[in-house]
């Protein structure tokens, strides 16, 4: 069935036309055009396709487009801010916490949020381990990037943040 | 989070063997809700094409490997913007959770934390951050898993859950809910509104543990859940709970009244932990095989006990 679907995308008021059976994730990359959410498992294995929906990391795979009425959702496009890479993609540039990249707007949304929930507490390796646990990443080991959640923390805590 | 899984008309249980991929989601249409008798309207509506759902984590994927699949339409009522189903509430010696409540929110609920701690712990071993900040419990209890990992804390707290549909609403003990795997009592034109927890009693300790092939993200290969009560070190009362090792999740009565009357010694434990993993026959699967299950349910009541003792301690 066919339905309008209007929900703030990015900080942007969006209306969409969607079919009812089309996941967040479908919606998102062909209607959205927002295809750093990217289609892997599709069954919440993975973690590549993580969005905030309404500041807290989601699955868009398993989420009805349908039911984000009215909601807030952001990609990892919406970390960008006039061109310029937000200081947690920059941690992740500078600490190596990308290789092959498929999985890192996952992983950026899911530290975005943590980072964000964290406040002025330091974060620990074992709460990064466990918050960032439903990402997968085949390439770094993960060592690399709980550096870069470490190094943009750092960058939030001395005012580099939006 | 479907209404029920037996006797439904509009599904059929077609189990595609060998199938990977993706499946394409069928066509439904979508409805969302507010009042509880908008929903029992659109029961009425729709029939048999009704299907409640919630947070849609295991829907999704029980389409997309075809484990469902659905004749024709189905109408899916989306009950997690019903603000009713949306709440934890505390009342004289009970917690009612919403069957719409996400597990991130119990996991973070003070309630939960100090009225059923089990609760909490099994909820933060469960799947990932981003499924539990979609899934419900509501939803794990209704597609009765026999893994689900929400049932064993449950079954030990002696839970209930509140059925809603046009006569009104029933209490059901969650013992008597489920019928077998991906079956429970739920007919159509009813809806799981609310889970009931008796609150903890201060001589009363409760624990859980799960084991799978890795920590986060898994299914469980066996759960346990344990609540004893102690007065001057003698166990008053057990309830013991295994997931994963039948066709729902089981209370092992005679490893419960062993315990029962007997202070909780290494040799008293050890006992009770042999007759829990001799009153389960799991089967093997690819999960696991039914030798080390039985095994593995063996340590995890053990380990329990041994918890639940170093809490009162």
């Amino acid at each position: 069935m066919k339905m309008p679907l209007t929900f703030v995308l990015n900080n942007q008021q969006t209306t969409l036309e969607i079919d009812a059976r089309q996941t967040l994730l479908e919606v998102l990359r062909n209607q959205g055009g927002m295809t750093s959410v990217h289609r892997s498992c599709e069954e919440g294995e993975c973690g590549a396709c993580t969005v905030l929906l309404n500041e807290e990391p989601v699955n868009a795979c398993l989420v009805l487009a349908a039911s984000v009425q009215g909601a807030s959702v952001m990609t990892s496009e919406g970390l960008v801010k006039n061109g310029k890479p937000h200081p947690l993609m920059k941690a992740f540039t500078d600490e190596l916490g990308i290789q092959c990249g498929f999985c890192t707007p996952g992983m950026l949304m899911n530290a975005y949020a943590l980072i964000n929930r964290a406040g002025d507490n330091q974060l620990t390796d074992q709460i990064i381990r466990k918050t960032l646990e439903g990402n997968l990443c085949r390439c770094t080991g993960y060592v690399n990037i709980i550096k870069s959640v470490h190094t943009a923390q750092k960058a939030k805590l001395a005012g580099e943040w939006w | 989070m479907p209404d029920n899984s037996a006797g439904n008309n509009a599904m059929r249980n077609t189990v595609m063997k060998n199938f990977i991929g993706a499946r394409a989601m069928p066509d439904l249409v979508y409805h969302s809700p507010k009042e509880m008798s908008d929903l029992m309207s659109l029961f009425d509506t729709h029939g048999t094409s009704a299907r409640v759902v919630a947070g849609c984590t295991d829907f999704i994927p029980s389409i997309r490997t075809g484990r469902w699949c659905f004749d024709h339409e189905p109408n899916l009522i989306d009950i997690t913007k019903m603000p009713v189903l949306n709440q934890i509430e505390k009342t004289d010696d009970v917690l009612k959770i919403g069957a719409g409540v996400s597990l991130t929110r119990i996991l973070e609920s003070p309630e939960v934390k100090v009225h059923c701690p089990v609760l909490a712990q099994a909820v933060e071993q469960m799947a990932s951050l981003q499924v539990r900040n979609t899934a419900t419990m509501g939803g794990n209890i209704c597609m009765a898993s026999p893994a689900a990992d929400t049932v064993p804390p449950l079954l030990v707290s002696d839970a209930w859950v509140i059925i809603h549909d046009a006569q009104g609403e029933h209490r059901v003990l969650l013992t008597d809910f489920f019928t077998g795997p991906g079956r429970s009592v739920l007919t159509q034109g009813q809806v799981l509104t609310h889970i009931c927890i008796p609150v903890k009693k201060s001589n009363e300790a409760a624990w859980f543990q799960k084991i799978g092939t890795r920590t986060a993200v898994i299914i469980s290969v066996v759960s346990a859940a344990v609540q004893v009560s102690v007065t001057n070190g003698i166990c008053e009362t057990a309830r013991i709970a295994l997931g994963s090792v039948a066709p729902t999740s089981v209370r092992v009565a005679g490893a419960e009244t062993f315990l029962e009357g007997k202070p909780l010694d290494e040799q008293v434990i050890k006992e009770c932990a042999r007759l829990a993993a001799q009153a389960i026959s799991p089967i093997s699967d690819l999960r696991s095989s039914k030798e080390y299950r039985k095994d593995v349910a063996q340590t995890l009541v053990k380990r329990s006990i041994l918890a639940c003792r170093e809490v009162l301690k």
